[in-house]
C-alpha cells in the first residue's frame, strides 16, 4: 500500500507537470467548449417565445408536444398543412411518420426540430412513451432544457470523461521494458507490475478527473451553462467514463509496439471519433445513428455517457441507467485484465 | 560468485546476438566487458537482468537462479543503462528519490541515502533542476545517480561513459572507482579500451556475440604475440624499406600508415636499440621514434582480425 502511494504520488506528479497533459488534458476541453460556445451561443441565449406547431391528433408525439409549454400545439390535419404553413400561421408540421415540414427557417423552426429529435430519440433509445415521467416539466422548467444543442456538451463531457487514456498509456509505457528506456529500467528493480498498474490507475483517475472539474466548473461558471440537475447520476458516468478512458489507454499502450506518439494519436482520434458519432459536431448525426444503427449508440461508450447523461439531466429520467454502467465496467474490466496479460508478459524477446 | 552465465544463446531469428557467452564475476571486483558497438554487450547484460528471454543457457546471480520475479535478487541490483532513463518531468532530488525509494522503504535512511548520492555524483547545486536544464554530462550523472543511490551490491554500468565531456568522464570514472573500493561489485561494458584498462581487474572481449577471451588487463596482452611495437618515422628515403626492416632481429612485421612504420617484436630485448643500429648503419634520419607496449586493442586485432573501433 505505501509502496502504491509512493509510486502514485510520483508518477502522478511526472505526469501532471507534463506538457502534453497540460493541452490535451487541460486546456484543448476548455477551448473546444468554448469555441462550441462561440459557435452556437445564438441558439443557447435566444430567448424562446411560444411556437405554433402543427400536427395530427392520430400522432404519436401529439401528447408529449401538449406538455410543451414553448408550444402552442393546432390539431391540422396533413392536407391543410401546407396551407397553414404558408400563411405562417403555424410555423412547423410534424408528420405521422415523425418527419418536419416548414416554409422556412428560423429559431422557432429550429426548435421544433430540436423537440422533435428528443423525441425520435426517445424512441431510438426504446423508451416506451408512456413510461415518460410526464410529471417532470423536463422542456419547459428551464429556459435552457428547450435547447437540443445542450447534446453537444454532453458529448464534449462524455469525451473528455475518456480522456484518462493518456495517463493510461503513460502508465503502460512506463510499466514495459520493450518500450521505453525508463521502462527497462523499472522492470530490472524490485517493483512488481501490479504496484505499477495500481498506482497509473488511481494517478489517471485523479488527474482525469481533476480536468473534468474544471471544464465543469469553466461551463458552469465561465459559460453560465447549468448542464446538471442531477450531479450524483452524473457523476457516476463521468467517473465510469474516466474508468473506461485508463482502462483503454493502459490497453493501448501495451498491446502493441507503437511509439507512445502514434499511441497517443490514435487515442485522440478514437475518442474523437466515438464523440462525433454521439453527437459532439451535431446533434442530427447523433439522431440519425439512434435512429438507423441503434445498437453503435449503445455499445459505443461515448454515446452511452452521453445519453445518460443527456437523460439524466435533459429529460429527468433516471431510470434505466444500470445497462450502460454495467457495459461500461464490463469495458473497463475487460481491457484491464487483457492489458494485465499484456503486461504481466515478464520477459521480452526484443528490447 | 556474484555472476554465473553459462553458455547464453541469444537469436533474433537468424541473428546470434549471443553465441554461447560465458561470464563470471567474483565479488568486489570491476569486471570490464570489452568489445565494439553491436557486439552483444547490452544483450548480455539484459538477459543476465532477465529483462530478455534467452534461448539456451543459465543464469546465476548471487548463487539464485535469475528470473523476473526474483525480487530479492533484484534488491541488490543496480543499472546505470546505456540510455538517460529518467523521468522528465520530476527534478533531479526527485527522480533520485523516486529510484531510490523502489529499494528502500524507510523514509529517513532513503533521505540520507539520496542526500549522499547527490554529493557523490556533484549535483548538489541541481538537486532543484528537471533534466532537461542539464547538459549531457549532467544527464548521465543524473542517470548514474538513479542507479545507484540504493547502495547496491552489483552495479551494471552499460557504457555511461558516451557522448560525455572530458570532465565529466573523468568524474564518472574516479566515482566508479570509489563505489568498488566501498565494496560493490560492478559490471561495466565499454568500447573505450583506455577506460576498461584504467578501471576494470578483469575484462572480457567480446565479439559477434561470444566471450573470446577473459582476464587482467596483463593477462590479455600477454596473449598476444607482438611484445613490444615500435613507431618510426625517417626524412628519408623515399623507397619502402619495410623488408629491410624486417631482417632486424624479433621483428615479426612492419606495417606503414600515414608515412610511419609500425614495427611488431616479438620477445626479445634490446629491440630499440637494434633498431637504432639499423638507422645508423642505413644511414636514416628519423623523424619520429617511440616504443608502444602492445594494447588491448592488439589483442583484439589478434583475436579477430579488425580493429575494435572499427
Amino acid at each position: 500500500m505505501k509502496n502504491i502511494l509512493r509510486n502514485s504520488i510520483y508518477l502522478g506528479k511526472n505526469m501532471f507537470r507534463d506538457m502534453s497533459f497540460t493541452f490535451w488534458g487541460l486546456m484543448y476541453p476548455i477551448i473546444l467548449a468554448g469555441f462550441f460556445y462561440i459557435a452556437f451561443s445564438g441558439i443557447i441565449n435566444m430567448e424562446i417565445k411560444t411556437i405554433n406547431v402543427g400536427i395530427g391528433r392520430e400522432n404519436q408525439a401529439y401528447p408529449i408536444l401538449e406538455n410543451v409549454e414553448i408550444l402552442n400545439v393546432m390539431e391540422i390535419h396533413e392536407n391543410d398543412a401546407e396551407k397553414s404553413l404558408k400563411s405562417g400561421k403555424i410555423d412547423g408540421y410534424i408528420k405521422n411518420d415523425l418527419t418536419l415540414v416548414v416554409d422556412g427557417s428560423g429559431l422557432n423552426q429550429t426548435v421544433i426540430k430540436g423537440i422533435l429529435d428528443q423525441i425520435i430519440q426517445i424512441i431510438a433509445l426504446n423508451e416506451p412513451m408512456q413510461n415518460l415521467d410526464f410529471e417532470v416539466n423536463y422542456l419547459s422548467a428551464k429556459t435552457q432544457e428547450a435547447n437540443p444543442m445542450l447534446v453537444i456538451f454532453y458529448s464534449l463531457i462524455a469525451m473528455v470523461s475518456t480522456y484518462g487514456v493518456f495517463p493510461g498509456i503513460e502508465t503502460a509505457v512506463t510499466s514495459q521494458a520493450n518500450l521505453t528506456d525508463i521502462g527497462a529500467r523499472i522492470n530490472t528493480t524490485p517493483i512488481k507490475k501490479s504496484t505499477l498498474l495500481i498506482s497509473g490507475v488511481i494517478d489517471g483517475l485523479l488527474i482525469n478527473i481533476f480536468s473534468n472539474i474544471l471544464l465543469l466548473l469553466f461551463l458552469r461558471f465561465v459559460l453560465k451553462m447549468d448542464l446538471f440537475t442531477n450531479i450524483w447520476y452524473s457523476g457516476i458516468f463521468i467517473l465510469l467514463g474516466n474508468l473506461f478512458g485508463v482502462s483503454l489507454g493502459i490497453f493501448v499502450g501495451s498491446s502493441n509496439k507503437k511509439s507512445p506518439g502514434v499511441k497517443v494519436m490514435f487515442s485522440i482520434a478514437t475518442t474523437l471519433f466515438l464523440s462525433f458519432l454521439s453527437g459532439m459536431m451535431s446533434p442530427n448525426i447523433k439522431v440519425s445513428i439512434d435512429k438507423n444503427v441503434p445498437i453503435l449508440g449503445k455499445i459505443n461508450p461515448i454515446s452511452i455517457i452521453t445519453n445518460s447523461l443527456y437523460k439524466i439531466n435533459l429529460l429527468g429520467n433516471t431510470r434505466n441507467l444500470s445497462q450502460g454502467m454495467i457495459l461500461l465496467a464490463v469495458y473497463s474490466l475487460v481491457l484491464m485484465a487483457v492489458s494485465y496479460l499484456f503486461l504481466g508478459r515478464s520477459q521480452y524477446d526484443s528490447i | 560468485m556474484v555472476i554465473k552465465a553459462e553458455n547464453i544463446v541469444k537469436k533474433y531469428k537468424e541473428l546470434n546476438a549471443l553465441d554461447h557467452f560465458n561470464m563470471e564475476v567474483k565479488e568486489g571486483e570491476i569486471l570490464g566487458l570489452l568489445g565494439p558497438n553491436g557486439c552483444g554487450k547490452t544483450t548480455a547484460i539484459n538477459c543476465i537482468l532477465s529483462l530478455l528471454k534467452f534461448d539456451e543457457g543459465d543464469i546465476q546471480i548471487f548463487g539464485q537462479k535469475m528470473t523476473p520475479t526474483s525480487y530479492n535478487i533484484k534488491k541488490q541490483i543496480g543499472l546505470v543503462p546505456q540510455e538517460v532513463a529518467v523521468f522528465e518531468n520530476l527534478t533531479v532530488e526527485e527522480n533520485i528519490d523516486y529510484f531510490c525509494g523502489l529499494y528502500i522503504e524507510d523514509k529517513n535512511i532513503r533521505r540520507e541515502y539520496v542526500k549522499e548520492v547527490i554529493d557523490f555524483v556533484g549535483l548538489t547545486e541541481y538537486k532543484k533542476f528537471y533534466p532537461k536544464k542539464l547538459s549531457g554530462g549532467l544527464k548521465r550523472r543524473l542517470n548514474i545517480a538513479c542507479g545507484i543511490s540504493h547502495k547496491p551490491k552489483l552495479i551494471f554500468l552499460d557504457e555511461p561513459t558516451v557522448a560525455v565531456d572530458a570532465q565529466s568522464r573523468n568524474f564518472i570514472l574516479e566515482g566508479i572507482k570509489r563505489l568498488n573500493k566501498e565494496g560493490s561489485t560492478i559490471i561495466y561494458t565499454t568500447h573505450y579500451l583506455e577506460e576498461a584498462e584504467m578501471l576494470c581487474d578483469r575484462i572480457i572481449i567480446m565479439d559477434r556475440g561470444k566471450s573470446l577471451v577473459t582476464g587482467t588487463v596483463e593477462e590479455l596482452k600477454s596473449i598476444t604475440s607482438t611484445r613490444e611495437k615500435i613507431i618510426a618515422g625517417f626524412e628519408n628515403p623515399e623507397e619502402d624499406i619495410s623488408d629491410k626492416i624486417k631482417s632486424i632481429p624479433h621483428v615479426l612485421d612492419v606495417g606503414k600508415a600515414h608515412g610511419e612504420y609500425i614495427i611488431n617484436f616479438e620477445n626479445g630485448t634490446n629491440n630499440l636499440s637494434n633498431l637504432l643500429d639499423f638507422i645508423k648503419d642505413n644511414d636514416l634520419t628519423y623523424t619520429k621514434l617511440y616504443s608502444q607496449l602492445p594494447s588491448l586493442n592488439d589483442v583484439f586485432l589478434e583475436l579477430t582480425g579488425k580493429e575494435l573501433r572499427e
